[in-house]
């Protein structure tokens, strides 16, 4: 049993760390929220350029072949910065579901592009009045000759303005089946629906969208087992991304209560204070370690059917938690605009609601465990 | 990083498993007691302290010089959650605080006496710290210790002792140099229990065992049992106190009461329907077994920080605490919860659900976020220590 890194992982962390304080202040932060596009170029082509993008991506498709406890040590500095990028959609939702299920043509066609930026793949999953679970996928294809036509609404699709292809999770005669589909393609509508993250989302309708029989991947019916596995593994990484942002939340915190004095005394000075920060810092700290056995677990190749929801549901807590104390510590200030607090506590609830909710996690242990 | 014991790890995991096993032994061996299994307060118990120790599991930790086999700690982590988890008694006070005290300060003579006792279990130790004026201001001890010809003559009174009425040897500060600052003004001494001028009160508690109040009268201690130097009992406590917070608190019987609810929440009903489909019961289950995983992640970074050398893992062992004791009173509160008004079917019965195994609990786990340096010194040690915040009291 050892938490040691390896040369490898701390230099995934250096990397990230250093480029991030360079290329992503927040500033820039800031200045991407509600922007239609979301994501800043130069901050992108960075993150290509040092194979960041390309990291869990096998070599033999350009990317860096590193597995998911790498991806964690990236995904706490994304957290920390709030970096505003597609990564998680496109390198690793997208890239997994092409590498679990997708046909040659397409890994060929797409991972390469994805792991050195140039395209942007997001799934097209949630939709209106309907839940994370298999049921939540409404949206039909209908066999028409050699393909599909499409039709209904998505809804909460980030980064779909910048999308080059997306990857639509539709019902079929078998089950849930997974498209790659042109957001180009005739038929396919979308409007920016503004988010508390500030993450650029969209609806998109889609009317008697064709699609051929090549741009399914995986076999007829077997769309929502890839797409569970794949979440499995993947909110590890989201959970590692809370625990980057309630860490820096909690240590800007302290630096503040450090510094500000009333009653002729520090803030931190105050116990009903102080102590707030302690359990802060005592769930963040478990909750690294846990993400970090998740994470551990999936390299190994063992399952995270239980570890994965674990780490997501108590790490978005975590990071919740973390924001609401952190602004009774700022007080009045937290709540403005000018301040950055408000920008840690909007992406803490946000992520919390997204890539499975409390509910559904809490469902899914409770069914590892109980049933 | 690996999550995993060493192979030579996990086989010493799996031998002592496998030995607790073929000694099982419901007198000494007993959930129910939750707490206070890891006390050797009776004769069978004794007995099977000595069994462990003809084993050679006392004091692998400590160095060869001192019959120990300098081995790493991780293997008396590893011990101690084997014990607790099938509620036997554990490698206590007399390997850890004690004996480790003992090896890095205590003088020759006190060595030769009591670290043999300690390999072979054939002492029993009660420590005594909390006075009626120290409770959690540790440091505030009254208990005076006055220099006579040839030793000490100890007077006052100590509170809160758990061991003090069925122990041999009492490791006891007390205040030598009232003169000088509070921290700097205590000694530690090693007092016999069978001094006809100690008088122990037992104090019932809502648990399952007692602990007590001990009262000293002209209690003389010859000089060569002051444990290291007079004026740093304080640092000498401080230190000792970042072990006995990790063996006073394994995860082992936290893990054994979430198993054990989770099989009756299996196979319980209420109004004919089971229980396990009940949204609130799935939910709490949930948040059980993941708060444990945390414990887990808790004591995993404590042992890795402990294993890693440099200093001492105190903040580390603070969260844990911290976390664990907490966590060790909501499994209980949720299970009573879970079993409804049946919950409060007092322990012992056989009507009661599991035996009461959790309204015992429940009692039984009331003190944990107490003793052993309450959750409000642990939360100041991290706020300090780790966060870098001013002094709050």
């Amino acid at each position: 049993m050892d938490l040691d890194l390896s040369e490898e992982q701390q230099m995934v962390i250096d990397m990230t760390k250093a480029m991030l304080e360079e290329h992503c202040p927040t500033q820039l932060v800031r200045d991407m929220e509600d922007d239609p596009k979301g994501v800043p170029d130069a901050l992108w082509k960075q993150m290509s350029e040092l194979g960041l993008n390309g990291l869990l991506i096998p070599e033999s498709y350009g990317g860096g072949g590193l597995g998911t406890l790498e991806g964690a040590f990236l995904y706490e500095e994304l957290g920390r910065a709030m970096a505003p990028v597609p990564h998680f959609v496109s390198c690793v939702m997208s890239a997994k579901l092409l590498l679990a299920a997708g046909s040659d043509d397409q890994k060929k066609a797409w991972l390469p592009k994805i792991a050195d930026g140039s395209a942007i793949l997001t799934p097209a999953w949630l939709e209106p009045s309907r839940g994370f679970g298999e049921k939540g996928v409404s949206l039909e294809a209908k066999a028409d000759g050699d393909g599909f036509t499409l039709s209904g609404r998505k809804r909460s699709v980030p980064y779909a303005s910048v999308a080059d292809r997306l990857i639509v999770l539709a019902r079929t005669d078998a089950g849930i089946d997974l498209f790659l589909v042109d957001p180009n393609a005739s038929g396919v509508q979308m409007k920016q629906l503004l988010s508390q993250g500030r993450e650029p989302q969209y609806q998109i309708d889609f009317e008697g969208v064709s699609v051929s029989a090549t741009d399914r991947i995986g076999a007829a019916g077997t769309g929502w087992a890839t797409f569970n596995e794949v979440m499995l593994e993947g909110i590890i990484l989201l959970a590692a991304q809370a625990v980057g942002g309630a860490d820096r939340c909690l240590k800007e915190t302290v630096d503040y209560a450090n510094e500000r004095v009333q009653f002729d005394k520090p803030l931190g000075a105050f116990q009903a204070l102080a102590h707030y920060m302690a359990d802060a810092s005592t769930s963040i700290d478990g909750g690294r370690v846990l993400v970090h056995e998740a994470a551990w677990n999936a390299s190994e190749g063992r399952s995270v059917a239980r570890f994965g929801p674990m780490a997501k549901l108590f790490c978005c807590e975590a990071y919740r938690e973390t924001t609401r104390v952190c602004a009774q510590i700022w007080g009045g200030v937290a709540f403005t605009i000018e301040y950055d607090q408000q920008m840690f506590f909007r992406r803490a609830k946000q992520l919390q609601l997204s890539w499975w909710d409390t509910p559904y996690l809490e469902e899914l242990i409770a069914a590892d465990v109980l049933d | 990083m690996d999550f995993d014991f060493l192979p030579e790890e996990q086989k010493f995991a799996d031998e002592v498993d496998a030995w607790l096993v073929e000694n099982h032994d419901p007198e000494v061996m007993d959930h129910h007691r939750e707490n206070f299994t890891q006390l050797s307060d009776t004769p069978e118990r004794r007995a099977f302290m000595k069994k462990l120790a003809a084993k050679g599991w006392l004091g692998m930790s400590w160095p060869k010089e001192f019959g120990g086999q300098e081995i790493e700690g991780v293997y008396e982590y590893i011990l101690n959650e084997a014990l607790s988890k099938h509620a036997s008694p554990q490698i206590g006070k007399g390997v850890g605080i004690i004996g480790k005290t003992l090896i890095r300060h205590g003088n020759d003579f006190l060595k030769q006496k009591f670290l043999p006792m300690v390999l072979d279990a054939d002492v029993e130790f009660a420590v005594g710290y909390s006075e009626p004026e120290a409770g959690s201001d540790a440091a505030n001890m009254q208990l005076k210790a006055e220099k006579v010809d040839g030793g000490w003559l100890l007077n006052g009174q100590k509170m809160w002792t758990t061991s003090a009425h069925f122990a041999d040897w009492y490791w006891v500060g007390a205040r030598t140099d009232p003169d000088k600052k509070k921290h700097d003004g205590l000694s530690l001494f090693l007092v016999n229990m069978d001094n006809p001028n100690l008088e122990v009160q037992s104090l019932p508690t809502i648990g399952k065992d007692t602990t007590n109040q001990v009262f000293f009268d002209d209690v003389f201690v010859p000089d060569e049992y002051l444990v290291g130097q007079r004026g740093k009992g304080f640092q000498m406590i401080s230190e000792a106190l970042d072990l006995e917070r990790f063996t006073m608190f394994t995860l082992s019987p936290i893990a054994n009461r979430s198993e054990v609810l989770v099989d009756w929440v299996k196979q319980a009903t209420r109004d004919d329907e089971p229980l396990k489909n009940d949204t609130n019961v799935r939910r709490t289950i949930a948040h059980i077994v993941t708060d444990t995983a945390v414990a887990k992640a808790l004591s995993t970074r404590f042992v890795c920080a402990a294993k890693s050398g440099g200093k001492p893992p105190t903040i580390q062992s603070s969260q844990y605490k911290l976390f664990t004791t907490s966590l060790s009173q909501r499994v209980c509160k949720d299970a009573l919860d879970i079993q409804g008004h049946e919950g409060a079917i007092m322990e012992g019965q056989d009507d009661a659900p599991l035996r009461g195994r959790f309204e015992g609990a429940y009692r039984a786990t009331m003190n944990e976020t107490v003793g052993g340096g309450s959750s409000e010194i642990q939360k100041n040690i991290i706020a300090r220590r780790h966060l870098g915040l001013p002094k709050n009291f």
